[in-house]
């Protein structure tokens, strides 16, 4: 339950991150010129909050990685139904899948698992022998139904929700794989951070096709897909966003703001702007790639730590991990 | 005398075979952790600094890596890799340096955790 929900609005024009300009004082609404509200949650019931996604109905899935629950997180009532997932549980990433579900990537337990959205029963399918500790990441369905997942232990899995057959499979340059992606065409790609590279996997065979980015040992996080099924990798080590345009096989590049930044995580929302998160300036930071300017959003509290953003249309959200706190950024469209 | 003896050498054996299962099982439970750490003090480039000659080491030391500003007040405060706190580190890493950088590490048992700082803490 909510305890108490604080309203903080925070913007910059970002040429120079030391114009990072805040108001003092929550407001919850939008002022002259600005764009964007920001909103946290408290919600200390999910110790640890991680990875995010819109449960399609108001609601947001929130992984309590810590504490080992999943949360669902409603906005409008304050309210977060918190939902064990079992011993030693330790939740990373969640999608909403093709049949209203949550799938988490349930690395405690070294298994997917599947919530159903309205009894709210949890389903495990466990990882096969041999394959322990797979330190389970990030979970994406394809256009087929399928469930693929990442594993940093150097692994990249396949789960057939239907028959629960699950495939496994070794990825290029053993340990690292850690965010994925699917783009508006189908096609299904990962990031590896100790890799330093993206690849498409071949849905097919299970067969990668390996790419690295121009940056030498960027340390590529996380990826997500924009609508012209652009790839935008968030680079952990040189503090960059980078896109690969599979088309024409191009990258483009950008350093974020500050001193030393250290890009965790990516999200492209609908309208193509991309959603960042810097560990070293404690900020979300948003990158609009028409006029190739930074906004960032500094969170209140010191060690906000949010590793992951998702969103639906015209909010982004992130889970503070190290706050325990869910933060919304509101893009308000001109009147 | 022979006979009484028995129960000891199988135990001490089986004592023997517990110490060389935990040996083993240390290195495979630290592959989990090599997505991010090395025990090579110049392989550079990794997401998390080294993890060589931890013990008594200083939280937040290794040479050339950029900690979060956590472990720099860690740092500063003279905080000190131990058993104790390594254990508690890799059962809840922000429980013993909140707002640190590090995820926990997943799928660890009690007896992974007690194998894996007692190795690393030898290297």
């Amino acid at each position: 339950m909510l305890r108490r929900s604080f309203l903080k609005f925070g913007i910059a024009g970002l040429a120079a991150p030391n114009l990072i300009l805040r108001s003092a004082e929550a407001t919850g609404q939008t002022q002259p010129g600005n764009p964007f509200i920001v909103t946290y949650f408290e919600v200390p019931e999910i110790k640890g909050s991680r990875d995010v996604t819109d449960a399609g109905d108001g609601t947001i899935w929130v992984c309590g990685q810590r504490n080992g629950v999943l949360g669902r997180f409603d906005p409008r009532t304050s309210q977060t139904k918190v939902i064990p997932l079992g011993d030693g549980a330790a939740p990373h990433g969640v999608v909403r899948g093709p049949d209203g579900a949550a799938w988490v990537t349930e690395g405690g337990q070294n298994a997917i698992a599947r919530i159903d959205d309205r009894t709210h029963k949890v389903e495990l399918f466990k990882l096969p022998t041999g394959r322990e500790r797979a330190n389970l990441n990030t979970p994406v369905f394809d256009k087929a139904g399928m469930l693929w997942f990442t594993g940093q232990n150097g692994i990249v899995g396949r789960l057939d929700p239907k028959s629960g057959k699950m495939d496994i499979f070794d990825a290029p340059r053993g340990a690292g794989p850690y965010g994925m992606t699917r783009t508006p065409s189908g096609e299904i790609w990962f990031a590896s951070l100790a890799g330093n590279y993206i690849a498409r996997i071949n849905t097919q065979s299970g067969s990668f096709t390996v790419v690295d980015p121009p940056t030498e040992g960027q340390g590529a996080r996380r990826v997500w897909s924009d609508s012209k099924s652009r790839i935008w990798v968030s680079e952990w080590n040189s503090g960059q966003v980078s896109s690969f345009d599979s088309e024409s096989g191009s990258w483009k590049g950008w350093k974020l703001p500050g001193h030393k930044p250290r890009t965790y995580s990516v999200y492209v929302d609908d309208a193509d702007k991309v959603w960042l998160t810097d560990f070293a300036l404690n900020s979300i930071v948003r990158f609009d790639p028409l006029t190739e300017e930074f906004n960032s959003f500094p969170s209140d509290k010191p060690g906000a730590n949010v590793r992951q953003m998702d969103g639906r249309s015209g909010e982004a959200w992130g889970g503070e991990s190290g706050t325990n706190r869910l933060v919304r950024i509101q893009t308000v469209k001109p009147a | 005398m022979r006979a009484a003896l028995a129960p000891l050498i199988i135990f001490g054996l089986a004592l023997s075979g517990a110490a060389q299962a935990e040996g083993q099982a240390a290195p495979a439970v630290f592959k989990a952790c090599q997505s991010c750490h090395s025990l090579d003090p110049a392989k550079a480039g990794m997401a998390g600094p080294h993890l060589a000659a931890l013990n008594g080491r200083a939280l937040g030391s290794a040479e050339g890596f950029d900690y979060s500003p956590a472990f720099k007040a860690a740092k500063a405060q003279g905080l000190v890799w131990d058993r104790e706190r390594l254990l508690g580190y890799l059962a809840d890493p922000d429980e013993i340096v909140p707002g640190g950088w590090m995820s926990p590490p997943a799928g660890l048992s009690t007896a992974d955790r007690a194998a894996l700082a007692d190795y690393l803490l030898k290297q």
